[in-house]
């Protein structure tokens, strides 16, 4: 059975286990070399939002399990012609491609266009509503140094509002057993938060208080002059993750960017680099979960190349 | 001619009547209402267990053209009215391009008299200032010769004090009322549902409810301090009601409207980016709910409108952010109404009819709304059967556009019988031997 993956909201933390566990053993093998399961599968990797590192994570994920991957970029005339989404993924569909990773400035897009394509829809980023595979790569890092995330303090740190990252980490976290806070200016703080699974602080140090785990946002270009914060050094000085700052969460914390990095904003260079950031091992992480999720997706692996397909399986959300 | 409407409880709230009796139309005019039975009768309309009422009044209604005759057109906006159960509807400005001058005022008032049309009377709203585009008022006193019994800037809310002060002083001195869209763009922009828990999950930007209280306070002062009749479209906050009870305790000439999406559903609708729940303003919350039941009772809120906003299905098949606001309302308002008020108790048949037809035609000074005889130029009566069960199927509307949020529900109460001057709409359940022809 095919199955799309579009939010860590929907999934129960057996489906989160079975993710990860995939993403941990395809990890293992990839780096020892070993043979992989071979999808021979095409899958579209729809970005109507510029990304080059999900793209290229995607894209790598996709060579080591010997899928094909498409590429249809904003930039590309293909996605530019003023044609409505459904249109685009009906005409996707009917070109015979296997599955979608799609990205979209709008939320929800994905699950509109899993309702017309009929094979698995990957959610690659959608507004600011989740990027699934983004927490599971975090989630991976987190676990392989902690053993474990249940009972884990983690403090998601910035524009919390406007992150998707900040809403399929707390998801994840949360489902797992972590105690989540998130941390941030008032005015990038969502209104009412009361069903995200998170507590809300205003102050850093507090916020980061004994945390096991920070995960730091990035501070988006256009914060800086839609008027909803003072300036860069404002922002810094009161949410800077730094040395300083580190003290303040519990003895060898994880520090965690979903990147890029804007250094010397929410980062400054000692912490991006020092002993706490575990920034690499996220993305090197991201391709092994997103091999997950693409195998996850299709289910099982199909070794005879272009059996004639027809679009009666059933896709589950 | 002389047709009998016979044996129906009579809700005419413009004479506090709500009696058993007969309702005789002779030719298209309304000649006698009460509990005695005429003789020398041509037809027998058997109401026994039904509602007669003065025809329904829509204050708000969207017909679409000219501009966007693929979603609604005056012909189908106006058969589906009929459909619903009214025999007046006000048309908006918002049209492409707007209603802002003298000729598409005749264009619309002729149109909607063709033979082809529903049959029902079009009174047409016409824009505040030239173009909706908030700069410049508009010819309100030529519009009105014409034939407007309002303006409004619809879609396009008039952002500046100073611009909505001087066409509310134009109004007074034009005697038109002033129906406003109260909403804060600087606030709303942007968003696509309510600011709350459920756009903090979906990861949409939310429009705070700040943004219509704030003009709907502001709209009521420059009413209080200009004697500008002001007629607030859509609320749906419990702060914005709050606003208008203190605006009417103050003593301005405030009325206002509710829709059935904003008193049937909440924010929580909107479930997995479902753009059937994308309304304007957007739909809220419980506790909303649960003030505006109140008002509604005590009289804070004076009409129920549809608000009929028809959209292309392929606009709403988008996503959530990029979909048009609104739904379409005009062939579901009196089920929806009459199931979710009338039913539970929240209103009384006497006053559901006073919201749906007298009071928006006091309002707006539509000869409308009453059946007293010779108070309306033909005869405009409405029969509700209210204890019709049916499930409400979008696709079998006369509209030409198809998004409801009320698709597929289950509803008590429906209009059956639409009289202006003559029968214009006979609804299936108005069953055939409910009818006798004596001669």
């Amino acid at each position: 059975m095919e199955r799309n993956l579009l939010s860590i909201r929907h999934l129960d933390a057996e489906q989160i286990e079975e993710l990860l566990t995939l993403g941990h053993d395809f990890k293992q093998r990839v780096l020892a070399g070993k043979e992989i399961a071979r999808i021979s599968k095409v899958v579209g990797q729809l970005f109507f939002e510029n990304s080059t590192r999900t793209r290229v994570s995607f894209e790598q994920a996709a060579h080591y399990l010997g899928m094909k991957s498409v590429n249809f970029s904003s930039t590309s005339s293909s996605l530019n012609k003023g044609e409505t989404l459904k249109d685009t993924i009906l005409t996707l569909r009917y070109e015979r491609l296997d599955g979608l990773v799609m990205r979209h400035p709008a939320s929800g897009a994905p699950a509109l266009a899993a309702k017309y394509f009929g094979g698995p829809v990957i959610n690659a980023g959608d507004g600011r509503h989740e990027h699934p595979t983004q927490a599971l790569a975090d989630a991976l890092t987190i676990r392989e140094r902690r053993g474990s995330i249940e009972g884990l303090t983690v403090a998601i740190v910035g524009d919390v509002e406007h992150s998707r990252v900040a809403r399929s980490n707390a998801w994840l976290l949360a489902k797992l057993g972590a105690n989540v806070r998130f941390v941030g200016p008032r005015t990038l703080m969502p209104a009412h938060s009361g069903l995200l699974p998170g507590d809300v602080f205003h102050d850093l140090e507090s916020g980061i208080k004994d945390a096991d785990v920070i995960i730091a946002l990035r501070l988006q270009r256009e914060r800086m002059t839609d008027g909803l914060i003072g300036s860069i050094g404002e922002y810094a000085r009161q949410y800077q993750i730094n040395r300083d700052k580190l003290r303040y969460a519990a003895p060898g914390a994880l520090l965690l960017h979903p990147g890029p990095i804007n250094r010397g904003v929410e980062l400054d260079d000692a912490a991006a680099d020092g002993d706490n950031s575990v920034i690499t091992a996220q993305v090197e992480n991201g391709i092994f979960v997103r091999m997950a999720a693409l195998y996850w997706c299709f289910h099982e692996p199909d070794p005879e190349p272009t059996k004639p397909k027809t679009r009666t399986k059933k896709v589950k959300a | 001619m002389r047709t009998l409407l016979k044996n129906g409880r009579i809700l005419d709230p413009s004479q506090d009547l709500d009696v058993i009796g007969h309702v005789l139309i002779e030719d298209d005019q309304l000649a006698s209402v009460g509990t005695d039975l005429p003789d020398d009768i041509d037809d027998v309309y058997d109401c026994t267990g039904l509602w007669i009422c003065p025809g329904l009044v829509d204050p708000h209604v969207h017909l679409r053209e000219p501009g966007r005759e693929d979603e609604e057109t005056i012909i189908s906006g106006t058969q589906a009215a009929a459909a619903g159960g009214f025999t007046t509807i006000c048309c908006m400005p918002n049209t492409s391009p707007p209603l802002d001058n003298p000729s598409l005022v005749d264009f619309i008032l002729d149109r909607s008299a063709s033979p082809e049309a529903g049959g029902v009377f079009v009174a047409p709203v016409g824009a505040l200032t030239v173009g909706l585009r908030g700069e410049q008022i508009a010819d309100l006193a030529a519009m009105k010769r014409a034939g407007i019994v309002a303006a409004s800037d619809e879609e396009f809310p008039i952002q500046s004090s100073f611009i909505m002060q001087k066409a509310m002083e134009t109004c007074v001195q034009v005697d038109l009322p002033v129906m406003a869209h109260c909403e804060d763009l600087s606030l709303s922009e942007g968003g696509s549902m309510n600011e709350g828990a459920m756009s903090a999950v979906l990861g949409l930007k939310g429009i705070p409810r700040g943004a219509e209280e704030i003009m709907v306070m502001r709209n009521c002062l420059l009413s209080l301090h200009t004697g500008c009749q002001l007629h607030v479209m859509r609320v749906s906050t419990w702060g914005a009601i709050e606003m208008i009870r203190q605006a009417k305790y103050l003593g301005a000439p405030v009325t206002c409207e509710v829709s059935p999406q904003h008193f049937v559903f909440t924010e929580e609708h909107v479930g997995e980016f479902d753009t059937h729940y994308k309304a304007m303003p957007p739909l809220r919350t419980q506790v909303d709910i649960d003030i505006m039941m109140q008002a509604l009772q005590e009289g804070t809120i004076d009409v129920i409108s549809s608000d009929h906003s028809p959209h292309a299905s392929h606009k709403t098949q988008a996503p959530f952010a990029d979909a048009p606001f609104g739904q379409v309302g005009l062939e579901s308002i009196v089920g929806v109404t009459l199931s979710y008020l009338t039913h539970r108790g929240i209103i009384s048949p006497l006053e559901t009819i006073r919201k749906l037809s007298t009071k928006p035609a006091q309002i707006l000074r539509l000869d409308a709304g009453t059946l007293k005889p010779g108070e309306t130029p033909v005869a405009q009566v409405t029969v509700i059967d209210p204890d019709c069960e049916w499930t409400f199927d979008v696709n079998k509307t006369f509209s030409r556009s198809k998004n409801s949020p009320f698709h597929g529900m289950r509803l008590r109460g429906r209009s059956v019988l639409t009289f202006c001057g003559g029968e214009i709409y006979r609804d299936r359940h108005f069953s055939d031997d409910r009818i006798t022809m004596l001669t």
